[in-house]
């Protein structure tokens, strides 16, 4: 009896570990771009983890990171798929072969954006010419919308933002984009660079009202937030990831500390839709005239 | 004479819509009650129902519209969405908002629009019709078929291009009208 006890014994010693791996999921991280801050991005995205992780069997964990460190981190490969802005997926394209999985469909222009220079109506400021000597607020560098979009317009129109503004700043924090329009709204700045989803959405909640402002330019649109995968994903998986983000719907939901919450209502998104790498084209051109990465020369 | 707010216009303008239609009902000949009359004032009170509703839609949008007549099309793009908030899903504002979007290069956005416009309203479609949008519509078919079909053909495992080129078949059917 003992010795079958004992005999027993030795088989669950063997045999339990075995089983316990035989449960466990494969594990990867998704990189999400830092938007706000850490908690809100956090909060907004870990449902798309999750119903990520439901549909394919992969536990992803979600990793809030700043634009600045996605290159770096990507090249050693700490991370299967990445959220970013479309700028973001330009550069890690090149910088790691990034792979196009699905682009964020979010406000009127769907799948795409755009940025917009604008004064305060009554301000005297009518149209781009009149921007030179002024004061100007800008997004944060990396913003495609928020940066490089105004950039590019200023260019075009023949101002060097480096030479022929009195000056330009950049805000820190939180809600970058809401701050610079309330930066030209209350006088603190002259003209501000500002998302147009931005404008959209601030009219929708009634922060502001559509004559406020007066749009001096606006960019040609280009792609939205963008998911990509890292190079090295297996095919199967990368079908399989694209084919739930592309039939993620409203009503579906994912599961966050012990809550069931719906997906797109969490993370703002309105869908996921199958560009082409080309769709990205004119944002390339953007960046190569702007001197801006993954393009820049000095 | 003073200015009225555009509310105040709206407000007028209901208020004598209203009042021509209770004075055409009150003034129209009574004809005993027979099922011709009857008929007549029906038609009266639809045509007039008719009317007044294309006169709130063009004051409603008015402002969108000078705004894109001033060449500002992103800030129509916004007065739409000021509208939005109090008459959300409206399809006389769907139509406007897919013809800004054209304007501005998004192609696909304006055929999802006009879509699903045409879902909600049909009468965009009556070349007599106050609203009418069949020739916009119909250059829209032209130009999706020419942009998206050869794109979609080199690509015919993209599923948001089969699924915009599916509602360009769906506007260009809905162009052809109906068959038993």
């Amino acid at each position: 009896m003992t010795r079958r006890f004992l005999l027993l014994l030795l088989l669950s010693v063997f045999f339990l570990p075995g089983c316990d791996r035989l449960g466990e999921r494969p594990k990867m991280k998704i990189a999400y771009m830092n938007c706000n801050n850490e908690r809100e991005t956090y909060q907004r995205f870990a449902p798309i983890s999750s119903y990520l992780s439901e549909k394919t069997g992969v536990e992803f964990e979600t990793v809030v990171v700043d634009t600045h460190e996605f290159e770096e981190r990507m090249k050693a490969g700490e991370f299967a798929l990445v959220h970013t802005n479309s700028l973001l997926y330009i550069i890690l394209k090149e910088a790691v072969g990034l792979k196009l999985l699905a682009t964020e469909k979010r406000g009127a222009f769907g799948t795409h954006t755009a940025g917009a220079l604008i004064a305060r109506k009554g301000s005297g400021i009518e149209k781009i010419e009149d921007i030179k000597g002024k004061r100007l607020i800008f997004g944060p560098m990396m913003a495609p919308s928020g940066y490089l979009a105004q950039y590019d317009l200023m260019l075009a129109a023949g101002i060097d933002p480096e030479r022929d503004l009195a000056y330009y700043a950049i805000p820190a924090g939180a809600f970058k984009h809401e701050k610079l329009i309330y930066a030209v709204y209350f006088g603190d700045f002259d003209v501000a660079a500002a998302p147009v989803l931005d404008l959209e959405e601030m009219t929708r909640e009634g922060k502001i009202e559509a004559d406020d402002f007066t749009i001096l330019a606006q960019s040609a649109t280009f792609p939205y937030c963008t998911f990509g995968a890292a190079a090295d994903l297996d095919p199967a998986l990368f079908d399989k990831i694209k084919k739930a983000l592309l039939d993620l719907g409203p009503e579906d939901t994912a599961e966050l500390d012990g809550e069931r919450l719906k997906v797109f209502k969490t993370s703002w998104a309105e869908g996921f839709e199958d560009l082409l790498d080309s769709d990205y084209d004119g944002l390339r051109e953007m960046a190569r005239r702007a001197n801006m990465p993954p393009y820049q020369s000095y | 004479m003073a200015k009225l707010s555009c509310a105040g216009r709206l407000k007028l303008l209901l208020f004598l819509a209203t009042t021509g239609l209770v004075a055409l009902l009150v003034t129209a000949p009574n004809g005993g009650g027979t099922a011709g009359s009857s008929a007549l004032d029906k038609a009266m009170e639809r045509e007039l129902a008719r009317q007044a509703r294309a006169a709130f839609v063009r004051e409603l949008y008015a402002p969108v519209t000078e705004l894109r007549d001033a060449g500002r099309p992103q800030q129509a793009l916004l007065k739409l969405e000021e509208l939005a908030r109090a008459y959300p899903g409206d399809p006389f504002g769907l139509v406007l908002r897919a013809e800004i979007l054209r304007e501005l290069g998004r192609l696909d956005q304006a055929i999802g629009h006009y879509a699903q416009a045409l879902r909600l309203n049909g009468e965009f479609l009556d070349e007599q019709g106050p609203f009418s949008r069949r020739t916009e519509i119909r250059l829209l078919v032209e130009e999706g078929l020419a942009t998206l079909l050869p794109r979609f053909q080199s690509h015919p495992d993209n599923r948001s291009l089969a699924a915009t080129v599916k509602e360009v078949y769906y506007l260009q059917s809905r162009l052809a009208g109906g068959c038993e």
